[in-house]
């Protein structure tokens, strides 16, 4: 990768998180309290932690990473800042990634707060640690070109049209599926813990702490299935995504 | 051979060749109509028109934001179509209406945006603290944009294009929603970023402004280019050089009410008038008869609203 790009997305990344982080720190707190809001009710209601916990962890980067482009075209409208750096030297794959970047920093303090929660009460071990990272980083990466892809087709959706839609997509995908459930609840329909990159993740990181038993070829389905899920994703938005109007 | 020309240089900052673009949406909408425009380097060239007058659209075009449907433009000669890489290391581009993000800085604009022209961060640093010192923010550089008044918010985002160091600014409509005060500190700051050598194409719908900052301007309307040169030589478009304002009875002077070098704005009239002797004739008569009068140079807005008027009358 160019350097000018990386040091771009690194700057965009700034730009979108560390100025609202110094004057709105509460910011963080309330997403945060998003993903920790099914937590509450699963510990009132007696259901194992540790699911939920890896759940929270997969949800937080899920919802920042699906909203934050999709938000940004609504915002955008008033503050022009990708169309101003449009007509600037700056490839557009630094502002993709800078965007989802910046939503991640925002959302990094409660994502630390649950990763180092599921570590004390055995949701993680430190040797799964990293393999939940890359899912981590992968999941977010496919939410990301998802939230990229929608954005293209809602340049011209009113303002209330692209919010509520984003919400109801992060529900859909952080909520429904099996993420903050253990997905054998789902009996014979497990399987469609697979389909959704959020419930997929969760699933494997589930694997790794060995909360989850599975076969080689089943880890082996999983992995594939991320990670194409991802590839598709990122191909589509490389091939549908707009940087200079038509 | 043609290419090579631009390549060298020389006069042209900005080339526009029959550039027309239609939107296609749900209803089609012809936004720009043969434009050729050319603007020299080191002037301050304004596009002057009504809302819808397409402006910003030629604007868009001219800065790599938006494809054109036919014709040619080149920036410092590149073209905007085939080398938008190249346009957009020249340009700095300040868009329509653009709000400051409440929790951003002036100086989180200037400094993070020159930063991302490939500036080291000491020459970001240095860049940020000289436009924010020309445009007269420097001591509220750490306030939240929120806390800022208008005028201010206004000058923060023209520090951020004026840090990019860049040859060309565009600048959509700068002074829109500012206060008469607020606006001529602005205007003060583009004729400087001229006096530096800095060209800068400017978008307003306010006549004053264009009369008063332009070195050479053009008068769009319904997407077409209708008029350009100096301020003084668009003036010379219209036949009557002066104006007599007389505020009572028209006719009590002689002159008829319907003839078409009148028009009526409430309770005054306006004379417009090929000679001096003659307009200052009639100011005489009037404050003879109690009247009030007075005369004046036509304005560009007088000029203006005939151009437009005249062009509209012939479709």
């Amino acid at each position: 990768m160019n350097i000018k790009i990386a040091r771009d997305i690194l700057i965009i990344a700034t730009i979108k998180s560390i100025p609202d982080l110094k004057r709105q720190p509460l910011l963080s707190l309330i997403l945060g309290l998003v993903g920790a809001l099914p937590l509450f009710f699963m510990t009132i209601f007696g259901a194992q932690i540790s699911h939920g916990l890896i759940g929270a962890m997969v949800g937080s980067v899920s919802f920042s990473g699906l909203l934050a482009p999709i938000q940004d075209i609504a915002g955008d409208r008033y503050l022009k800042i990708r169309e101003m750096l449009v007509a600037m030297p700056v490839h557009p794959f630094s502002y993709a990634i800078g965007l989802s970047l910046a939503s991640l920093i925002i959302s990094s303090p409660a994502l630390l707060v649950f990763v180092v929660l599921a570590l004390w009460l055995g949701a993680l071990t430190p040797s799964s640690l990293l393999w939940s990272v890359i899912i981590l980083i992968l999941c977010w990466g496919t939410l990301s070109s998802l939230g990229f892809i929608i954005s293209t087709y809602l340049q011209k959706a009113s303002l209330s049209t692209v919010n509520n839609l984003a919400t109801l997509l992060g529900f859909a995908l952080t909520f429904l599926p099996p993420v903050y459930y253990p997905e054998e609840i789902l009996g014979n329909l497990s399987w469609m813990a697979l389909l959704f990159p959020t419930s997929n993740a969760v699933g494997l990181i589930r694997i790794y702490s060995g909360l989850l038993g599975a076969s080689v070829t089943m880890i082996s389905v999983r992995w594939l299935i991320l990670l194409a899920t991802m590839t598709v994703c990122g191909a589509a938005t490389l091939t549908k995504a707009r940087w200079r109007e038509t | 051979m043609f290419g090579c020309k631009r390549r060298l240089g020389l006069i042209e900052a900005v080339e526009s060749v029959n550039l027309s673009k239609v939107y296609r949406n749900k209803e089609t909408v012809e936004a720009l109509k043969d434009v050729t425009i050319s603007i020299r380097k080191g002037e301050l060239f304004t596009l002057l028109g009504p809302n819808g007058a397409g402006k910003t659209t030629f604007l868009r075009i001219i800065s790599t934001q938006l494809l054109p449907t036919k014709g040619e433009a080149y920036v410092l000669g590149y073209d905007v179509l085939t080398q938008p890489k190249e346009v957009r290391e020249h340009i700095a581009v300040v868009p329509q209406d653009v709000a400051t993000y409440g929790n951003f800085t002036p100086w989180d604009y200037s400094y993070y945006f020159a930063m991302l022209r490939g500036m080291s961060k000491y020459e970001a640093k240095e860049s940020a603290e000289k436009a924010l010192k020309a445009v007269e923010i420097w001591n509220l550089r750490h306030r939240a944009c929120e806390t800022l008044s208008g005028g201010e918010k206004k000058r923060a985002i023209i520090a951020l294009a004026l840090a990019s160091n860049a040859d060309i600014f565009m600048l959509d409509e700068p002074t829109s929603g500012l206060d008469a005060v607020a606006r001529r500190s602005v205007w003060a700051v583009l004729r400087e970023m001229v006096e530096q050598g800095k060209t800068i194409l400017l978008t307003t719908h306010i006549m004053e402004e264009a009369e008063m900052v332009s070195d050479r301007l053009a008068i769009m309307n319904n997407g077409k280019v209708i008029a350009e040169g100096t301020p003084e030589q668009i003036k010379r478009l219209a036949r009557e050089r002066f104006r007599v304002v007389v505020e009572g009875s028209l006719s009590s002077l002689g002159i008829p009410e319907d003839s078409s070098r009148v028009t009526k704005f409430g309770s005054k009239w306006i004379v417009y008038l090929e000679d001096e002797e003659e307009a200052l004739e009639i100011v005489r008569a009037a404050l003879k008869k109690g009247l009030k009068a007075e005369t004046a140079p036509v304005t560009l807005e007088d000029v203006f609203v005939k151009v437009v008027g005249d062009k509209q009358s012939e479709h």
